[in-house]
């Protein structure tokens, strides 16, 4: 027993670091969060700083306002006297101009009118332009001619003086390019479940996709002006020019389709190094700093010597930030290509070759550089404190969408600010992240963090998701504001989770629809949730199909007048019409009425034939691997190609988007077409979206009243990402009486995607008739029962019911079914 | 001497039971002191070893239970006193006495079947000269994570999965297993399959611990095989049967998390277990139903295992 009394200490002391370990790995560091502010590489304080110096700085936006309405600003740079050049064409008559300014934008003067030969839209278009440092422009345009199309280099120099590079693309190996256009339903990113979701791109109007239409749409800003008439023909070439760069002043690199980049001589065309990336699927872009040529995907960054032609060591602080910050939007370099400044859509970052760290000089979830419309075309380094973006916004203001931006640096502004706003979601909400980037723009010391739960890399259940928010809630560490997509909004509101927020509306009575925004007010008449969007369940047929304001027993008394549909997609879209009349006064659901829908339903599905599904073009591309949502599948606009070409007699669904020339040019297919309200057991059914409710926990409640304000203001209103229709009525007005085509003479052209591409539909892009404006402001008026909106009792509802549809089971075992499933989750 | 001890003789040891003081100290009391102080000494020692443990317990058990306890009389977000009001809402929930009636019945069916089943086939492992490889193989199914037993379960128990693939093949019906009554006994099935191979391991340790001369002198007498385990095993096995039983109880609650992972939050009514419901309450913000029924499950959980802990305790004795 020699060591006893040791082996008893060291015991003692083992058991209480093993205690005292495990009680510290409790606690932990409160949300300790990266240079949240970017600026200065600092740590902000957090909320209002709790102690601690806060850091300060920061990058301040503010619009520049251009000397014409560009429909497409080619490319902007800072010239080496200083002067910041535009080359773009004018959203008025198309026109190819020059202009400068000496003082950082605030002034702009014409420098000058491109040639005949760049403006001649007779015969082809200006594709791509690139400047010079020392003011020289070369112009990529695309000569159409007997041949196909041709692309033609010309170079402007200082003044204008037009000369033809004598550069001849070669051919691209195995590759020929078609002018003819199709469109396809591609969305734009990202998945969403449900009206509140992420809405992705072509949720409304996909068949036909920016297409040959003469009005850039797609928001890339290099869509190029094309032809002014449909085309149906088709012609091939060899090869066409993708992008085009200055290297230096007397070198252009030229990329072609297969991703070859071409190092040519400005003066002779000769070709001086070629980098060939054709061998990898993966796209490229190109960009120049000094003699550097930096290509990037979206997962790597490869630096090439221009003088030898040699690839650089991979400058690993570069590579990684590609992987973590996303692709590069634009580059500029203010010291001769030692170092570069690149935007993504997370902000402006700056890395200097050879070195191992990446800066964050801008934090974009604080302004427009991360907003999901915005397109950022060309940055401008004026100097350290200041930066010019030209961007394509497709919520901007301008006419046109191009817009230019200023930042500044603003010693005095902390460098975070000082309220942090909690937003949250359970699917990422492209109006609301719009909204964001605008929010902040008007309210410097307002940081509002958004955070959607759900995404395709985390792999979150919704249940799982809102366990964690309850956690957090609970915790006293949730959100500020919730947008309820998923949510169950009646028992959050039930159980005192959401407070009133009728304040934030109160003095603009008569702005919204009010039978509308009140859909969410409890016994007391409190306002717990106010839905900023909805939309409308909406029908389209024949004559002989559909007459508008029929009800639902007429409807599905004709039977097969919904056979071709998707069995899930036809029970989801007419939960919406029908579950509203299935609760009781006590929240159960009655069983007789589901049976009836059920019934019903069947009887206007007819008998199920698979072949007829498999032929729509949902379904097509879906087979083909075309991403596509629940909430695409349920809309409108997803059946216009079958409608119009006959695979459905009658289209319904959900309408969230004006889009007045597919809707006439579909009924122009149909014998006496026409449209209303999709019938349903609850007659007048809205679908309310974009759900707003502010946290009874919330740590800043009146800021999150503030924000729910500005979200219902006309501002955030008119931000279309096809998430719905606006509340607030002159915004509604706005986004679908078609200003936007007034005096444009803009045809689309589309065809459907999937196994249908021949078929087509044209039609010409211009205002809403009066009429139709009336029409639908009157079916947005009379809408009085909002949909509805509980997860758990729809997806027993479509599981069951698409049994019915497909004929596996009868619609009163289905209701047992489903009533055996719900009754469990009422009883809860 | 200065003074007077009296002793008392109890159990045949000594103890002091009075002191008459006189000058000076007292041997015997001294070394009586030493003794008492010794042994309060070596017990607070023994409290200090298990003190860790206890602090652990006392912080994430008791400290939460004693808030669980408290939250059960208060409102869900609102903390106000809601007196036996929970207590009421839960007991007259649906929900609440669906789970609680199929939990019961799960447990009442599942323990003994586990329990006796895991005891045959240790005996006849026992008396296999492969029961070591063979016992190797019932163990397999703790080893396999509970995401890829419901991927497999999913698989086999689908409207149109493997198994209705098989009795369609011989012209039978295909029932949807998860969607009817046959989703209890499909989670029946799973939790003897996946527990078996550890009761029974259990079960051979408690079989080991017999000595063979036992057997070797009844079998002198006259007793036959069938004699020797109703007289000679199962008595001896006695202790194992509590440890096995608490055990086979609490890994029954672990069987929801096959069930969640293949049916989700809202299963067949027969396999909504008490864990689905604590589940949904949690994620709709109940906590005050929680609460209370927490305190009412742990209040029938306590009892049980008391009762078993006594049953074993007189057992022993």
């Amino acid at each position: 027993m020699k060591f006893g009394k040791l082996k008893r200490a060291a015991g003692i002391l083992l058991s209480a670091a093993l205690l005292l370990g495990s009680l510290a790995g409790c606690s932990g560091k409160e949300n300790e969060t990266p240079s949240g502010s970017a600026q200065g590489n600092s740590n902000s304080a957090e909320g209002g700083g709790e102690g601690g110096e806060q850091a300060m700085g920061r990058f301040l936006e503010s619009d520049v306002v251009l000397p014409i309405v560009f429909s497409n600003i080619f490319d902007m740079r800072k010239l080496e006297d200083g002067t910041i050049r535009i080359i773009g064409s004018s959203g008025d008559d198309g026109s190819k101009t020059v202009w400068d300014s000496k003082d950082s934008g605030a002034n702009w003067e014409k420098a000058f009118d491109a040639p005949a030969e760049i403006q001649d839209e007779e015969n082809g278009y200006i594709d791509y332009a690139a400047l010079s440092a020392d003011g020289q422009s070369v112009w990529v345009y695309n000569q159409i001619g007997d041949g196909g199309i041709k692309p033609v280099l010309y170079l402007l120099d200082q003044e204008g003086n037009l000369s033809t590079i004598p550069f001849e693309l070669p051919a691209a190996e195995g590759r020929d390019i078609f002018s003819t256009s199709y469109s396809v339903n591609v969305p734009e990113d990202g998945s969403g479940q449900g009206p509140d979701s992420e809405n992705q791109g072509t949720e409304d109007g996909s068949q036909t996709g920016a297409l040959e239409n003469e009005e850039p749409k797609d928001g890339s800003g290099e869509s190029g002006d094309g032809p002014t008439e449909p085309e149906e023909g088709e012609s091939s070439n060899k090869n066409l020019i993708t992008d085009v760069a200055f290297l230096g002043n007397s070198q252009i690199l030229v990329v072609d389709m297969a991703d070859k980049v071409f190092q040519i001589s400005a003066a002779d065309g000769s070709v001086k190094q070629a980098y060939d990336f054709s061998d990898t699927p993966d796209a490229y872009q190109f960009y120049t700093a000094g003699n550097k040529l930096v290509v990037t995907t979206t997962t790597e960054a490869l630096v090439y010597d221009t003088e030898t032609g040699e690839q650089q060591p991979t400058e690993e602080a570069l590579q990684s930030s590609v992987a973590e910050n996303g692709f590069f939007n634009a580059v500029d370099s203010t010291d001769a290509g030692e170092s570069i400044y690149y935007l993504t859509g997370k902000g402006l970052f700056h890395y200097k070759f050879g070195g191992s760290v990446m800066e964050q000089m801008i934090d974009g979830s604080m302004n427009s550089l991360g907003a999901p419309a915005f397109y950022p075309i060309a940055l401008a380094m004026v100097d350290e404190q200041n930066l010019l973006v030209a961007a394509n916004d497709a919520n901007s203001d301008e006419v046109g969408g191009i817009s230019l931006l200023k930042y500044t640096w603003s010693a005095d502004t902390p460098a975070k600010p000082d309220k942090e706003l909690k937003v949250y979601s359970l699917y990422n909400n492209r109006e609301l992240r719009q909204s964001i980037s605008r929010f902040q723009k008007e309210h410097t010391d307002i940081y509002v963090n958004y955070q959607a739960a759900m995404s395709e890399d985390n792999g979150m259940t919704v249940s799982d998701a809102l366990k964690t928010l309850t956690t957090e809630i609970m915790a006293g560490k949730g959100p500020d504001l919730l947008l309820l997509d998923g949510m169950p909004i009646q028992t959050y509101m039930e159980k005192g989770i959401l407070q009133d927020i009728s304040g934030a509306v109160a003095d603009k009575k008569g702005n919204y629809f009010e039978n509308i925004i009140h859909a969410y007010q409890d016994s007391e008449g409190k306002t717990c949730a106010i839905p900023a969007r909805f939309f409308i369940p909406m029908a389209q047929g024949g004559s002989a199909n559909y007459t508008p304001g029929e009800d639902f027993d007429t409807f599905t008394s004709k039977e097969g007048v919904l056979s071709g549909m998707k069995p899930e997609a036809t029970i989801e879209k007419f939960w919406y019409t029908c579950g509203a009349a299935w609760q009781k006064e006590d929240r159960t659901l009655d069983a007789g009425k589901i049976t009836d829908f059920l019934t019903k339903l069947k009887n206007a599905y007819g008998e199920y034939d698979s072949s007829k599904t498999e032929n729509t073009t949902a379904y097509t591309i879906a087979e083909e691997g075309g991403g596509i949502t629940e909430l695409q599948e349920i809309s409108l606009s997803w059946g216009d190609f079958d409608l119009a070409f006959g695979r459905y007699r009658v289209n319904v669904g959900l309408y969230g988007r004006m889009d007045y020339g597919q809707l006439t040019a579909v009924n122009e297919k149909l014998e006496q077409g026409d449209y209303g309200l999709m019938p349903g057991q609850a007659g007048n059914v809205f679908v309310p979206a974009m759900v707003l409710g502010i946290s009874s926990k919330a740590a800043q409640p009146e800021t999150a009243e503030e924000f729910v304000g500005y979200l219902l203001s006309e501002e955030a209103q008119k931000v279309a990402q096809f998430g719905g229709f606006p509340v607030e009525r002159s915004s509604f007005l706005s986004v679908i009486d078609g200003h936007e085509y007034e005096g444009k003479d803009s045809w689309i052209s589309g065809g459907s995607a999937g196994s249908n591409m021949d078929e087509r539909l044209s039609f010409k892009m211009e205002p809403t008739p009066e009429e139709v404006i009336e029409k639908m402001t009157s079916l947005a008026e009379s809408l009085t029962v909002p949909a509805l909106r509980d997860d758990v009792i729809k997806d027993a509802v479509v599981e069951q019911g698409a049994k019915v549809l497909k004929g596996e089971t009868s619609p009163e075992a289905a209701t047992d079914a489903i009533m055996q499933k719900v009754n469990i989750y009422l009883a809860e | 001497m200065h003074g007077t001890v009296n002793w008392l003789q109890e159990n045949g040891e000594k103890k002091i039971w009075g002191w008459k003081a006189g000058k000076g100290s007292c041997p015997e009391l001294m070394e009586y002191r030493k003794a008492k102080n010794k042994k309060a000494h070596k017990k607070w020692r023994g409290f200090l070893w298990i003190l860790p443990s206890f602090l652990g317990v006392m912080v994430f058990y008791l400290l939460p239970y004693a808030d669980v306890v408290r939250r059960s009389f208060l409102g869900a977000v609102d903390s106000r006193f809601v007196g036996l009001g929970n207590y009421k809402e839960v007991l007259g929930n649906t929900a609440f006495l669906l789970a609680v009636k199929n939990t019961v019945k799960f447990t009442l069916l599942c323990i003994p079947a586990l329990v006796f089943m895991a005891l045959a086939c240790a005996v006849l492992l026992c008396r296999s000269k492969y029961g070591g490889v063979i016992k190797s193989a019932f163990l397999m199914p703790m080893a396999l994570p509970a995401v890829s037993v419901a991927l497999v379960w999913r698989l086999l128990f689908h409207g149109q999965g493997l198994l209705n693939h098989w009795l369609g093949q011989f012209g039978l019906p295909e029932p949807d297993w998860m969607n009817g009554t046959s989703a209890f006994w499909v989670l029946v099935l799973s939790y003897i399959w996946k527990n078996l191979g550890y009761d029974i391991v259990l079960w051979m340790a408690g079989l080991a611990g017999i000595s063979e001369n036992i057997y070797e002198a009844a079998k002198v007498d006259g007793a036959g095989e069938w004699k020797c385990f109703l007289h000679i095993t199962l008595p001896n096995l006695k202790p194992s049967l509590y440890t096995i039983t608490v055990l086979s109880f609490l890994n029954s609650f672990k069987v929801f998390r096959e069930a969640y992972l293949v049916a989700g939050d809202y299963p067949h009514e027969s396999i909504y277990m008490m864990q689905h419901l604590f589940n949904n309450w949690f994620r709709n913000f109940s906590f005050d139903k929680m609460a209370a029924a927490a305190v009412l499950e742990s209040m029938v959980l306590l009892g049980l295992i008391l009762l078993l802990q006594k049953a074993w305790d007189s057992g022993v004795a």
